[in-house]
């Protein structure tokens, strides 16, 4: 190895004093060795500059991208909340006649008050006849505007025409009697009174003839 | 050496001239101060630390009335000692940053060239963590365009050793690569 190799580096990096420096390119003019070495040397400290600055593009790169996933994430977290706050969230309220309806739907004999033509109130029913198809006045009442169809009944709106061989036994009842029971319907579908009342078929009939 | 040298041979003078000389230093400093702290093996996110904690120290030491004298070398060897201080704390030894921390995004044009130069950078990483911690440090400041006074102050050893400790180091890197 030649004796000038341990300076090349020094020389290179203007580290050696004016005459030592003077004496190494003289050397250069006719060392090869030296000169392939001085060249290796150039080759990798630019090769290691290239590196370090590599390094740290890629650090930031990679802290540049930890922040665009970040923001996405929080943006696309944002966009959901956003969504879920932008939608509508008034509550639909089940209107008059919709309990009403599904009221009837439930039983097997249920009219509207106020339908004598249809389904008289005051009216024998027989077994056979207890799942008579519900009269819903409401729908027909819907049909004409400016109807309270929609609202609340302040009173009870539905009568239910019971069998009276349902509740009592056969012989318990005199002929002729009858009971309309006005049931009260809460809000949430349920019965909540229901009241009977007896009446005479005879009577009944001799009050509504005019 | 690294073609910064000329431009971080700082004239002291400029510090006093205000607020805008010190965010010129700032500016030319930050970069280099980063790169260096990033090969020794700190995180990016460390590695802003400490260069924020330097020039803050950094301004403490000249509202002080510390010396202007070699503020380059000042920044390193604070920088570096608290590299140091961290490698300790956390009870660590820092060295050369794994092949993943190369993402391979470079700036060559075709997919072939990308590739061979990430083969490079990954033969360049190897080499450097064969390297012993004092080779690697004068070998990362070197890089950074410190004169060996500088790395000396840095490192806390004598101008000759820095001298033959550069030689070595950038000779086994020379040999690994085939460069």
């Amino acid at each position: 190895m030649c004796d000038f190799s341990e300076k090349l580096v020094a020389w290179l990096d203007h580290e050696l004093s004016f005459e030592e420096a003077a004496e190494l390119e003289r050397h250069l003019e006719g060392c090869l060795e030296c000169r392939s070495g001085v060249d290796a040397y150039k080759r990798a400290s630019s090769e290691l500059s290239a590196y370090c600055d590599e390094i740290l593009e890629s650090q930031a790169r990679r802290g540049t991208s930890r922040l665009v996933l970040a923001a996405a994430t929080i943006g696309a977290a944002a966009a959901v909340v956003a969504l879920i706050l932008a939608l509508p969230r008034t509550r639909v309220e089940r209107s008059a006649l919709h309990r009403v309806q599904a009221a009837a739907a439930a039983s097997p004999a249920i009219v509207a008050k106020g339908m004598p033509a249809v389904a008289k109130p005051i009216q024998k029913v027989h077994r056979r006849h207890a799942a008579t198809p519900v009269q819903n006045q409401g729908a027909n009442d819907a049909a004409a505007p400016g109807q309270a169809s929609f609202a609340l009944p302040e009173e009870p709106a539905i009568q239910i025409a019971i069998p009276a061989d349902e509740m009592f036994p056969p012989g318990a009842i005199p002929e002729g009697m009858h009971f309309v029971a006005d049931l009260t319907i809460a809000a949430d579908g349920s019965a909540e009174r229901l009241r009977l009342s007896p009446q005479l078929a005879a009577v009944e009939r001799s009050t509504n003839q005019p | 050496m690294s073609g910064d040298a000329a431009n971080l041979a700082l004239p002291l003078s400029r510090l006093s001239a205000g607020t805008s000389e010190a965010t010129t230093l700032y500016r030319e400093l930050r970069k280099p101060l980063l790169r260096y702290l990033v090969c020794l093996g700190l995180s990016s996110d460390e590695a802003q630390d400490v260069v924020q904690d330097a020039f803050l120290n950094l301004h403490r030491h000249l509202a002080a009335g510390g010396s202007q004298e070699n503020i380059r070398g000042w920044l390193f060897r604070v920088a570096h000692n608290q590299a140091r201080n961290r490698q300790n704390r956390y009870d660590r030894n820092f060295s050369a940053p794994s092949d993943e921390e190369i993402d391979g995004a470079s700036h060559e044009e075709t997919p072939e060239r990308a590739v061979l130069e990430k083969e490079k950078f990954r033969q360049l990483g190897k080499a450097i963590r064969l390297l012993t911690p004092p080779e690697r440090e004068c070998l990362l400041l070197r890089a950074a365009g410190l004169r060996y006074r500088e790395i000396g102050e840095v490192i806390g050893i004598a101008t000759s050793t820095v001298n033959d400790t550069v030689a070595r180091a950038i000779k086994k890197v020379a040999d690994k690569c085939n460069v």
